[in-house]
């Protein structure tokens, strides 16, 4: 006879093992898993796995590994320097022309290439943020939860913020226009952790990054979702939900105006 | 205008902080993944090379999975790198077993363990050597959770999958290692 548990039951077993699942659903199940003979084999049978495996001998670390990672890394340094005053030198040998002409144009070339160089950086940066923030969404919404602070209280939700970001945004309750507060998480974009504030209106989930002021990221679709973006004097916001881009102008209305005086720590 | 590309010795200083420290837990992940020592050695050293290089990108919140991060992708194209001269893991289990392993979540077949295998005659090579058929996939989350004793949270970011997708892969996995252990009987 094949085992008979439900999914639902292995996956909870299995978190329950893993000491995952809150206090409330652990005691629930444990007073399943004693009138249950076959679930307690089979988390005892999960348990002597674990066990078995965190007992598998661990080669130690090869003494001279460390040394041996410095010894490159030195390598890496130093090639690159050289790199770097070899490519300077070549260029100032290739040019014939007089040392005035060649500053002057050096420095126009300059000019001109940062800048070009900038632009095309910041648009390319601007694309990946956007994207990155759409993704911090999807995988939101494809989470348990679309957020790692479950509060409808803002004094619960901003202070969570604060705790792990070294700016965070006012989070104001919407509810009175329609934008519930769910809660919160941390998403990270461009490798660096922000602030998403997440609120539900009827059954879509708006996702409200905060970026570093100055980000400017245009407003689009990807994948589906609409983006708003907005700046006030401390933060870049963006917006990401699957309601039209109007209903997101409604959204952008009421959180500019219900949060009038963004506070910096620090 | 010159860009400086070279990593400065702040940079350094803060890969001697936020890698170095990791560099035994490191060595063990590379290891479990790549299934032997010496190809652990290349993988660290390279790893430890990429996070120097990305050293900028460190985003100050949890250098453990940021660091396991790294070895953990570079020990992924490592294994595809060298796919040719290695075990294709997934081609050790039946047809049936890799279907059932391209369906996984929650409406996936479950993998039939039988009844009696309640107590594991697991001894260290054993595992180990069904530890090695496990698709990469599997063993990651199955490493990650009980060598490295990180939680689902981590386990998540290193694997850049929803932490719903690392209970699952754990529950298949472990199904899978009693059933691989069951079989060798």
């Amino acid at each position: 006879m094949p085992a008979s548990l439900q999914d639902n039951d292995e996956l909870q077993l299995t978190a329950y093992c893993d000491g995952e699942i809150d206090p409330v659903a652990a005691g629930e199940f444990e007073r399943r898993m004693a009138a249950d003979d076959k679930l307690q084999a089979r988390y005892t049978r999960l348990m002597s796995l674990r066990k078995a495996m965190q007992a598998l001998p661990q080669a130690d670390l090869p003494s001279d590994l460390q040394a041996r990672i410095q010894a490159k890394l030195n390598t890496e340094q130093a090639n690159a320097e050289r790199a770097n005053t070899v490519g300077n030198v070549t260029v100032l040998r290739r040019r014939g022309w007089s040392f005035q002409a060649l500053a002057a144009s050096a420095l126009l070339g300059a000019v001109i290439s940062g800048s070009v160089l900038k632009t095309i950086d910041r648009l390319g940066q601007d694309d990946t943020v956007a994207s990155e923030v759409v993704a911090g969404h999807i995988r939101g919404l494809l989470a348990p939860q679309p957020f790692d602070i479950a509060s409808s209280d803002r004094h619960t939700v901003k202070p969570w913020f604060t705790s792990r970001l070294p700016e965070s945004p006012q989070v104001p309750d919407l509810a009175a226009q329609g934008f519930v507060l769910l809660g919160g998480r941390v998403d990270v974009i461009e490798n660096r952790p922000v602030a998403t504030i997440v609120y539900k209106h009827a059954a879509h989930t708006v996702s409200l990054t905060t970026l570093k002021r100055g980000q400017s990221v245009p407003d689009q679709n990807i994948a589906g979702y609409n983006i708003r973006s907005w700046s006030d004097g401390n933060f870049t916001y963006v917006a990401v939900c699957d309601l039209p881009s109007t209903d997101l102008a409604v959204f952008e209305r009421a959180f500019a105006a219900a949060s009038p005086a963004p506070e910096i720590k620090q | 205008m010159p860009v400086s590309v070279v990593q400065n010795k702040d940079d350094r200083n803060t890969f001697d902080e936020i890698f170095l420290p990791y560099l035994p837990e490191a060595y063990r992940l590379a290891q479990w993944l790549s299934g032997n020592a010496s190809d652990a050695e290349d993988i660290v050293q390279e790893a430890a090379i990429r996070a120097f290089r990305g050293i900028k990108g460190f985003g100050a919140v949890n250098a453990r999975a940021w660091s396991l991060t790294i070895v953990r992708n570079t020990a992924l194209s490592w294994l595809t790198k060298n796919r040719s001269r290695k075990v294709t893991y997934i081609n050790d289990l039946n047809l049936s077993e890799q279907q059932e392993l391209e369906h996984e979540g929650l409406h996936g077949a479950r993998i039939e363990t039988p009844e009696e295998t309640v107590l594991l005659k697991a001894d260290a090579e054993r595992l180990q050597k069904a530890l090695a058929q496990l698709p990469t996939q599997f063993r990651e989350v199955l490493v990650l959770r009980e060598i490295n004793q990180m939680n689902y949270r981590d386990i998540a970011e290193i694997t850049n999958v929803p932490i719903g997708t690392v209970m699952s892969r754990l529950s298949r996995g472990r199904q899978l290692l009693i059933a691989l252990l069951g079989d060798q009987e």
